[in-house]
């Protein structure tokens, strides 16, 4: 990355040099710890590559690992070797699409509880099979594969994984896993396709377990279901790479290496103790090491560079954007909380949707932005159709907002925070530009300074700014605010009233929900007010505010 | 009438399912603790009932008066030394989720390599009750009515103490929102507490049942921990008409499959249903839809 990474490259040759004459040199028992060893590198570093920035804790390995070895049992004799790799990964790709289009939409529990029980599924799926149609139990693989050849290839399959995991971390990509990791409905606001994205990473990680197995296969000459299908490598990988962390690439390897070891000494001298060791270790990372050993690394180096701040400003380009409700309505149960409201958005009108608490303005943003579907009525975004829509496409056609109780991505910089805005709309930016874009964006809500702090460790206040930034880097045409004046001081909200004026004089649209009065008169062209749902006011602020119904909705109903 | 031996079969198994489910309903639905070791207590407490029957001579239902206050306190101590710190630490629900899960991963492998060398690895069972009975026409052993028979008075108390006490009011508002009940006064880590304990104290309750009538073994407990999940999920969480209709529509379908197409299936045919259901209501059958 830094000129001060540049010695790692040869480094990294060196050592995979190294490990690659290991077999020369190695007698059997070495060899077949080195085997091992990059048996569960390859596992695990898979493994994180998909749960790493997912925090979707997956079982599944034991099952693509299984998929893998049983290809090679059923096709060593059919076709050569090197076919039955590339089916064994195809067949693990096919499998994890079907798990993932299934599970990944739920929620993570429910995901970590399917993949506990995919191995066990397939294995009783195998054997019913072979017992029933193919009259067979186990399966002998004739191959004339030495331990040797499995190191080599398990060695470069370990660095296409590692080669692989890099190039996605420095890919939209692996940005978009870390924002999803982060916040999922942040992710859909910023145009990415999370299910889309997290399929993806699934996939590969799958792939990688499957060839694993179908590598390995050739070191037991009998298989059966209950072998290829061990439910206790899934566990090992997860300990493995939580261990070392499975936030980083190379974390897992720091975890491979010493479990490894320690679970050889265990099966050597104790191994009815296994199940107890491996358990004390879970819990010993939960309390003690909840971000691995990788995580131990990043807390002592914390404290991070300053760079210089380039500030210069591009005006966005003017907008001929219009919003336009028609009947809109949103029912949760019995609670109509959005009641056939009307609304239009001129391009570069500001309009104000007030009403008292609980009359639905929220519940209309989240509409429009597609957090939630309508029951009935249209939306339409410059004259087309977005009614229904996925947030993630309407955020791609240019609506981007900003959410009632702040939500930033905690554990991203400020900069990446913005970097996710850029990289996922229809004209992404990436690398320098993104960042260049990125320091301007923040240049502009006053947070040039903490480019790279983490966004958790911002004031409530600077959070609320960022946020704004963020939808700001989709370069919208409609920007919902949702009550983002709330909470400011007086100084701050002069800066916040003449932020968002800025805002309109570069053409863009807004429809803000807010309670300050103030800001109301000052920046609002128009005003719709809203009660239970409905809409019961349209005007000019001045003339909207003065009306007896609208007195009636604050104030409460005096009957005459 | 193989209709009536499968619905007969299938119901009985179906409700002890419900029952073995209720305890993690409680575990998760209101301590939000995903206790992926939950099958361990249930082979625990039936390791608990063959012990005091066969060397003791203590019938598990009388067993059930020891060993359901002792998990009651045994998990309430769990809940207070080792799962307190992670309730504390926990910035919100879903990292509370990874971390319980990662440590009850860590429990489930102590608990059954400890059960592993106390008991060694074959398969126990014990014969009490093992008289026929005749069922509109189809035959079950006493045991199966008598477990199941005590499985719906634990239903049943369980579902009063929930909508008749305060205690159980309140852990029912914790279920709901845990923010908005300490707002009003209650006292949320108690009733966690209590609800992990009382979810702990149902388990044991369904391990002596089971063990009356089902082989265990100790390293058997996931596929017990398996079963709960798809149950709960399912039913929707919290929900305990949820967990009962998850859990008969789970026994009549197991039954059927192992009648009717292979006992080996039986699995995969559940999770069929599960997904099936999950994709069609993502909060599950009684759940409600979180905003």
């Amino acid at each position: 990355m830094t000129a001060g990474r540049l010695w790692l490259g040869p480094l990294l040759i060196l050592a995979v040099v190294g490990l690659a004459v290991v077999p020369i040199y190695a007698n059997g028992y070495y060899l077949a710890l080195g085997i091992s060893m990059l048996n569960y590198v390859v596992l695990a570093t898979a493994w994180a590559l998909f749960s790493g920035p997912t925090r979707y804790i997956s079982l599944a390995t034991a099952a693509f690992f299984g998929i893998g070895a049983y290809t090679m049992a059923v096709l060593s004799e059919a076709i050569p070797v090197a076919a039955v790799i590339v089916v064994a990964a195809a067949v693990g790709v096919a499998v994890a699409l079907v798990v993932g289009l299934a599970t990944l939409r739920l929620r993570g529990v429910f995901f970590v509880i399917f993949t506990f029980g995919l191995a066990e599924l397939i294995r009783q799926i195998v054997t019913w099979y072979e017992v029933k149609i193919t009259k067979t139990v186990g399966r002998y693989i004739f191959l004339d594969i030495g331990q040797e050849q499995i190191y080599w290839q398990l060695l470069a399959l370990a660095v296409l994984v590692f080669v692989v995991g890099w190039l996605i971390g420095r890919s939209r990509l692996g940005l978009a896993m870390r924002v999803i990791g982060d916040d999922e409905t942040v992710a859909r606001h910023v145009a990415i396709d999370t299910t889309r994205a997290k399929l993806i990473l699934f996939a590969v990680s799958a792939a990688f377990m499957s060839v694993a197995g179908a590598v390995m296969a050739p070191r037991w000459t009998y298989i059966d279901s209950a072998i290829a299908f061990n439910p206790m490598i899934s566990f090992q990988v997860v300990i493995m790479a939580l261990l070392g962390g499975a936030g980083k690439l190379y974390g897992p390897l720091l975890g491979v290496i010493p479990l490894v070891l320690l679970f050889e000494v265990i099966n050597a001298n104790f191994p009815n103790h296994f199940a107890i060791v491996l358990g004390v270790v879970f819990i010993v990372i939960v309390y003690f090491l909840p971000g691995g050993v990788a995580g131990l690394y990043d807390r002592w180096r914390a404290g991070s560079i300053r760079l210089p701040v380039v500030a210069t400003r591009d005006s966005a380009a003017p907008g001929s954007a219009t919003l336009e409700l028609v009947g809109l309505r949103k029912a949760f149960g019995g609670l109509v909380a959005v009641d056939d409201l009307d609304l239009r958005a001129a391009p570069g009108e500001i309009v104000g949707l007030i009403g008292p608490n609980g009359s639905g303005k929220t519940t209309a943003l989240n509409l429009i932005s597609g957090a939630l579907k309508p029951d009935s009525g249209d939306i339409l975004f410059k004259g087309r159709p977005i009614t229904g829509l996925p947030a993630n496409r309407i955020a791609r056609l240019g609506v981007a907002r900003t959410f009632q109780i702040v939500r930033v991505l905690e554990h991203l910089s400020c900069l990446e925070n913005i970097v996710a805005g850029l990289a996922f709309r229809p004209q992404p930016l990436w690398g320098d530009a993104a960042r260049r874009r990125g320091r301007e964006l923040l240049d502009r809500v006053g947070l040039a300074e903490r480019a790279d702090v983490p966004a958790g460790d911002l004031t409530y206040i600077d959070q609320k700014r960022l946020e704004l930034a963020r939808a700001l880097a989709l370069d919208p045409e409609l920007l919902l605010l949702d009550e983002w004046l709330a909470g400011l001081n007086p100084s701050e909200l002069v800066i916040g009233i003449e932020l968002i004026q800025s805002l309109r004089d570069e053409g863009l649209t807004i429809v803000m929900v807010e309670h300050v009065m103030d800001a109301i008169r000052t920046l609002c062209d128009r005003c719709v007010v809203m009660n239970a749902g409905a809409r019961i006011a349209d005007g000019p602020p001045s003339a909207v505010l003065a009306e007896p119904d609208v007195i009636a909705a604050y104030l409460g109903g005096a009957d005459a | 009438m193989i209709v009536v031996d499968i619905i007969v079969a299938g119901l009985i198994l179906g409700g002890l399912y419900a029952t073995v489910a209720l305890g993690l309903t409680l575990q998760y639905g209101v301590a939000r603790i995903m206790n992926l070791a939950y099958g361990e207590f249930i082979v625990a407490a039936a390791f608990g009932a063959w012990w005091l029957f066969t060397a003791n001579a203590i019938s598990p239902l009388a067993g059930l008066v020891v060993i359901v206050p002792l998990a009651f306190l045994a998990n309430w101590l769990i809940y207070h030394l080792l799962l307190m710190p992670l309730v504390r630490r926990a910035r919100s629900r879903e990292v509370l989720e990874g971390d319980s899960i990662l440590f009850t991963f860590g429990l489930l492998f102590v608990m059954q390599g400890v059960m592993l060398s106390l008991f060694g690895g074959q398969l126990y069972s014990y014969s009490y009750l093992l008289v026929p009975i005749d069922v509109i026409g189809t035959t079950v052993s006493a045991n199966r009515l008598i477990a199941f028979a005590f499985a719906i008075v634990i239903g049943l108390g369980l579902y009063l103490v929930l909508t008749r006490t305060r205690a159980g009011t309140a852990m029912r508002a914790v279920a709901v929102d845990p923010r908005s009940a300490r707002l009003v006064g209650i006292d949320v880590p108690r009733m966690s507490a209590l609800a992990f304990a009382l979810g702990g104290a149902l388990c044991a309750a369904a391990g002596v049942l089971i063990s009356m009538f089902l082989t265990f073994s100790a390293s058997g407990g996931v596929l017990f921990t398996m079963k709960a999940l798809i149950v709960v999920i399912m039913g929707g969480v919290g929900s305990l008409l949820g967990t009962l209709v998850a859990g008969l529509l789970l026994g009549l379908a197991e039954v059927a499959t192992a009648r009717l197409i292979d006992p080996g299936l039986t699995l995969a045919v559940n999770f069929a249903i599960f997904l099936a259901v999950l994709l069609v209501r993502p909060t599950g059958l009684f759940g409600r839809p979180s905003s």
